[in-house]
């Protein structure tokens, strides 16, 4: 399996633990502008991961992802702001239990969806979503954006670098632990071909709203830890350029593989830090390469890296299900 | 009155231009049963194809339409080839993501592009005709008229085009069964070049028609697109008429909603949210659409 979940230590596990090391060592060497950057990456990171998993591994593919997190987010702000910042434990659990509770009614929603028509579906409930937000001023502060109490005292970001960093790698378990269990192995079934594993005796309604569930409350996490970081939330965080950057990361690093959207992820961010210079211009090499990775890399950069050191039939060795490859049956 | 005739006057005008956008979206969705995500982008280029060829070249306004659909019909062309082509062979598992993705990577490159060949600041292009036309209660600028009856003209050829020519024909009996096609002699992957050229080419039409309207500007493409995506799901995917009545209705519904809600702010937000929602009930309780043809049900 290309998942980076492999028994032997593969390329991709050691680059990893050397990756996971470099994370946990940059604030005693980087300044405070780089974690700043490291911790946004963290945000990042956690929503490419949890996009994988929803439409990498689970096939539903979402534009709505972004919605969960400004979901989460605004939720704790706004209780922390009507009701002050010793209410933060409170904002945290609400905002999550309403991005799970809307995940899990939309994962219902969405059963009979699939392909472009789930994507449709979301892209749709997302934007019905931004326009509350912009158009709900005195309750959101539309466009403005909304002041958001920091989590903590004092200008410092490191804080926040490592709390970002530990929401990310907690993440990573739950998410990685779901994969292990044999969720992870129906998940992949439905996408491969739902009528057959409904016919093989998964409950596959059952899963398709865990999935949407699970990463609902990741992608909240992820927001209401954005919103009481930079301490200004606008409906911005959610239009679709966002939500381009985070299929990017994804894609880039590898759609089937939860490390690779982290690679991914900070691969597409530190570049895009790196080349401030040069304006739009990189989200121009950012639309190249997404279309360029899924032309001629479908399975992102991560995997050719697992390829060093391997025999090359490993490589091809990948999940697919039976008839996994065939064409869907068309038009009668 | 006279307001009601004006609201409706240029929702009909805006629906128009809609449904040309939707009826390129949905030729593509026909035979190749893929979204095009870059539908706006490419909209966005026709009218900037359209505005540097009436100004460097010296065209007409009409003649910029019709390079810009010339332009982008070879991009669609060229990009189906170069990039498209996988997802009708095994090589690609999963076809849908993978269109979806390609589509909307070209998006972000060429939305981006624009801001750097052209610049952030929108440009106007000259009008097609300066003056307007007032007939009783109606005040309509000759630029929107003029835009409204290219749009027609266009609709009614590509509905006349897919009904009444062999090509056209032969790109209806792909969209109804590609294997059955195939056995009675068409090629399929001709008529999916074909359609994606065709449906960008109606894209940047729409764009070349709407830029002395509205200004031009390399986010002009991101509104229309979503309102394509409502309108191809209302009218039904795949069904042309479908999406020219859903156009023209969405187009009066915006107008009518931002001219007599108050509030302008929460009324321009509101109109744009409606569209969202008839997508969704649409594709929740009829998945077919209004005029959705049941050959191209929900798989």
């Amino acid at each position: 399996m290309a998942n980076g979940y492999t028994q032997r230590p593969s390329a991709s596990a050691i680059l990893q633990v050397i990756l996971l090391v470099v994370a946990l060592a940059v604030p005693l060497f980087g300044g405070a502008y780089w974690i700043h950057v490291g911790a946004i990456l963290w945000y990042y990171a956690i929503l490419a991961s949890s996009w994988t998993l929803l439409a990498g591994f689970a096939g539903q593919f979402s534009f709505a992802h972004l919605m969960f997190a400004a979901l989460g987010g605004y939720a704790s702000a706004l209780i922390v702001l009507h009701m002050g910042t010793a209410y933060f434990p409170l904002a945290i659990f609400i905002g999550l239990v309403l991005a799970i509770v809307v995940g899990a009614l939309i994962g219902f929603m969405v059963l009979r969806l699939s392909g472009p028509y789930l994507a449709l579906f979301t892209l749709a409930i997302s934007e019905v979503f931004r326009m509350i937000l912009i158009a709900e001023e005195q309750v959101t502060r539309g466009s403005l954006g909304l002041q958001v109490p920091r989590f903590f005292k004092g200008d410092s970001d490191v804080p926040y670098y490592y709390l970002g960093l530990a929401l990310l790698i907690g993440s990573m378990l739950l998410m990685g632990f779901l994969l292990h269990t044999r969720v992870g192995l129906f998940l992949r079934a439905i996408r491969e071909d739902e009528g057959a594993t409904q016919a093989s005796g998964v409950n596959t309604t059952h899963y398709k709203i865990l999935v949407f569930v699970v990463t609902s409350g990741i992608a909240a996490i992820a927001g209401i830890y954005y919103a009481h970081f930079i301490g200004i939330l606008t409906p911005n965080m959610m239009i679709l350029p966002e939500m381009g950057i985070v299929i990017a990361m994804a894609v880039i690093g590898g759609i089937e593989s939860l490390p690779g959207a982290v690679v991914g992820a900070a691969i597409v961010y530190l570049l895009s830090e790196l080349l401030r210079d040069y304006g739009e211009l990189r989200f121009v090499l950012l639309g190249l390469a997404l279309v360029l990775v899924q032309r001629f890399a479908r399975n992102g950069l991560l995997p050719l890296i697992d390829r060093i050191g391997r025999r090359p039939a490993a490589v091809s060795s990948r999940l697919s299900a039976p008839g996994g490859t065939s064409e869907k049956p068309h038009g009668n | 009155m006279s307001y009601f005739s004006l609201l409706t006057v240029n929702g009909l005008v805006i629906g128009l231009i809609y449904a040309l956008t939707a009826a390129g979206l949905t030729l593509i969705f026909s035979v190749l049963r893929v979204v095009n995500f870059g539908h706006g982008a490419f909209y966005m280029v026709g009218g900037y194809v359209s505005y540097y060829a009436i100004r460097s070249l010296g065209l007409p306004p009409v003649g910029g339409v019709v390079v810009a659909m010339a332009a982008l019909f070879l991009f669609g062309v060229l990009f189906e080839i170069l990039v498209m082509r996988p997802v009708y062979t095994d090589e690609v598992e999963r076809k849908d993501e993978y269109a979806i993705i390609v589509t909307f990577g070209m998006t972000i490159l060429l939305s981006n592009l624009a801001i750097v060949v052209f610049g952030p600041f929108s440009k106007s292009p000259p009008p097609f005709m300066a003056g307007t036309l007032i007939l009783g209660p109606i005040i309509l600028p000759y630029d929107r008229l003029i835009a409204a009856l290219v749009a027609i003209a266009l609709l009614c050829a590509t509905t006349w085009f897919l009904a009444r020519t062999t090509l056209g024909q032969a790109l209806d009996a792909v969209s109804q069964n590609r294997e059955s096609a195939a056995v009675i002699g068409i090629n399929p992957r001709r008529m999916y070049t074909i359609a994606f050229g065709l449906g960008s080419a109606l894209a940047g039409g729409a764009g070349a028609l709407i830029a002395p309207i509205f200004a031009l500007s390399p986010s002009m493409g991101d509104l229309p697109v979503v309102q394509a995506f409502i309108i191809i799901v209302i009218g039904g995917m795949g069904s042309v008429g479908g999406s020219i009545a859903g156009g023209i209705l969405l187009g009066l519904a915006q107008s009518w909603g931002v001219g007599y809600l108050p509030d302008p702010n929460r009324a321009l937000a509101y109109t744009q949210a409606f569209g969202a929602v008839l997508l969704i009930v649409t594709l929740l309780f009829r998945p077919t659409g209004l005029f959705g043809r049941v050959h191209l049900r929900l798989e």
